[in-house]
């Protein structure tokens, strides 16, 4: 069991746009709340050097943009850790979360967004030349190139961004397409000025087989899918921008509901189907992957996680704590006949000296405690002991009927 | 902790003529998997104190010595003994990794 100071109200596993803006939302709602993330607060943001389309900041970089996140976080009082997530445990309502230097943590809610990873193509010298010609970040590596030939795979807005940076050290950079000739994945205005750079050169309808060197990169084995051809092209380097991977693997064995490749689906509430447990950013299945659409989701699953934290709260106090038996009514405010149903059933109770303590719970806003107890219609009426369900009364609007169930 | 910075003659020194069992990291400032990597080994660093030295290259200051070594990218953990190149770790490495080649060059 952790101790006392180990237990959260709110624990965000990551800490890229997502997380630091569930942070920011967390904090000024005063839950307490703590950010575990792994590396460099950021996370992907932190590796793009330019963003021109975060509302309010005309051009801003990556990483300055994220720690103006963070400070924003801290001036709400949101606490940091830096450390990896080993373990997870959703079972019972109080979540766990153990990190690799062995602490255990322990949290009301927990919202996942951890983000994503370089996918790895897993052909022959893709690891074994890393380093040593394989790269995956032009910022870092790019100029190790000077005046070599190098090659780029992929076309998305990084591949070819990238690409471009790296034309301002190397000699030549050929980049590699999946697509058609002209077809490439990135916006529109990054492949133009990519398509007018002279040291730009494209192969178009093909993918790479192998890196080929023995102690640094000396080539690639290019196929052709059109015609499944292969071809060497002799470079000194290889950059791959071949798509992310959402970083879920530590929640395989936790009952959080995710896709083949491991994003999560949520609704609107960026709930999981783990009660208590939210899905943002990068590791939700969505539409659109930007640090704008990652803020919008780390807001929403924050305030579902507060509205969730305070009804678990304000149902311990008044249901599980309480010392008389509980009447526990399920109602629907904007349905006459549960309006009236409560009427009588407090005039019942009184009628029997308040024998019962009468708690309501509004089914339009807090449908988690109505899954709970398995209630679909309202009115609905639960007589409770400490919690344990003694049993359904049947909701009759006929007094005598209705007080003699609960004699 | 952090790392003791090298250049063209400490490394000659500490690598060649001392011979000290140790490792290197080439690094740079504005790479971000390097600011993941740099942080694990300041940590781990007093663990091996007195037994495996810790050091640190900026290869932006110290373009002779990655050019010497042929480094195409950072980071990258060079390993040393007796004067002599033990192997290398590149990328995004965890302390058990670096903990594991530590162990394997101090027994070989």
């Amino acid at each position: 069991m952790a101790d006392i100071m180990n237990n959260y109200d709110l624990i965000i596993i990551g800490g890229g746009p997502a997380g630091l803006t569930a942070a920011i939302y967390g904090g000024r709602a005063r839950l307490k709340t703590l950010v575990i993330n792994k590396g460099t607060l950021g996370g992907q943001v932190n590796t793009t050097r330019e963003i021109v389309n975060y509302p309010g900041f005309i051009q801003t970089g990556g990483s300055g943009l994220m720690k103006m996140f963070k400070t924003h976080a801290e001036t709400f009082g949101v606490e940091f850790l830096k450390d990896e997530v080993n373990d997870v445990d959703f079972s019972q309502e109080e979540k766990m979360i153990r990190v690799k230097k062995g602490k255990e943590f322990s949290a009301k809610a927990v919202l996942i967004a951890c983000g994503c990873e370089p996918r790895l193509l897993n052909i022959p010298g893709e690891k074994r030349l890393r380093g040593s010609g394989v790269a995956y970040c032009a910022t870092c590596d790019a100029e190790f190139f000077e005046g070599e030939d190098v090659v780029v795979v992929g076309s998305g807005d990084q591949a070819i961004e990238e690409g471009m940076y790296i034309t301002k050290f190397a000699r030549k950079v050929t980049v590699i397409v999946l697509h058609d000739e002209g077809i490439m994945d990135c916006n529109k205005v990054s492949a133009e000025k990519a398509f007018q750079n002279d040291k730009m050169e494209f192969i178009w309808n093909s993918t790479i087989e192998e890196v080929l060197g023995k102690d640094n990169v000396e080539g690639v084995k290019i196929k052709n899918l059109k015609t499944g051809e292969s071809s060497e092209l002799i470079c000194q380097g290889v950059f791959f921008f071949v798509g992310m991977v959402p970083s879920t693997h530590f929640l395989k064995e936790s009952g959080v509901e995710m896709d083949q490749r491991g994003y999560i689906p949520v609704n609107d509430l960026m709930e999981t189907n783990v009660e208590g447990v939210y899905a943002v950013g990068d590791n939700r299945i969505k539409y659109l992957r930007q640090v704008v659409s990652a803020a919008g989701d780390g807001a929403t699953a924050a305030v579902a996680a507060e509205r969730y934290i305070e009804e678990l709260n304000s149902f311990n106090i008044n249901v599980l704590e309480c010392d008389k038996k509980v009447l526990l009514l399920f109602l629907d405010a904007l349905n006459n006949k549960s309006l009236e149903f409560s009427t009588l059933l407090e005039e019942v109770n009184r009628e029997l000296n308040e024998r019962y303590k009468v708690v309501k719970v509004d089914m339009a806003t807090k449908k988690n405690q109505a899954k709970k107890y398995w209630i679909e219609n309202v009115p609905s009426v639960l007589v409770l002991d400490k919690g344990q369900e003694i049993k359904r009364l049947k909701c009759s609007l006929n007094r005598e009927n209705l007080k003699s169930q609960l004699i | 902790m952090s790392l003791q910075p090298l250049n063209s003659n400490s490394f000659e020194k500490i690598i060649y003529d001392d011979g000290e069992s140790c490792l290197v990291v080439f690094s740079r400032k504005d790479c971000h998997v390097c600011k993941e990597v740099v942080p694990i080994l300041e940590e781990l660093a007093p663990k091996y104190d007195g037994k495996f030295g810790f050091y640190y290259v900026d290869v932006e200051e110290q373009k002779p010595l990655f050019q010497r070594f042929s480094l195409k990218g950072v980071p990258q953990i060079l390993f040393f003994k007796d004067g002599e190149y033990q192997g290398k770790l590149a990328g995004a490495v965890d302390d058990e990794k670096v903990s594991d080649k530590i162990t394997e060059v101090l027994e070989s």
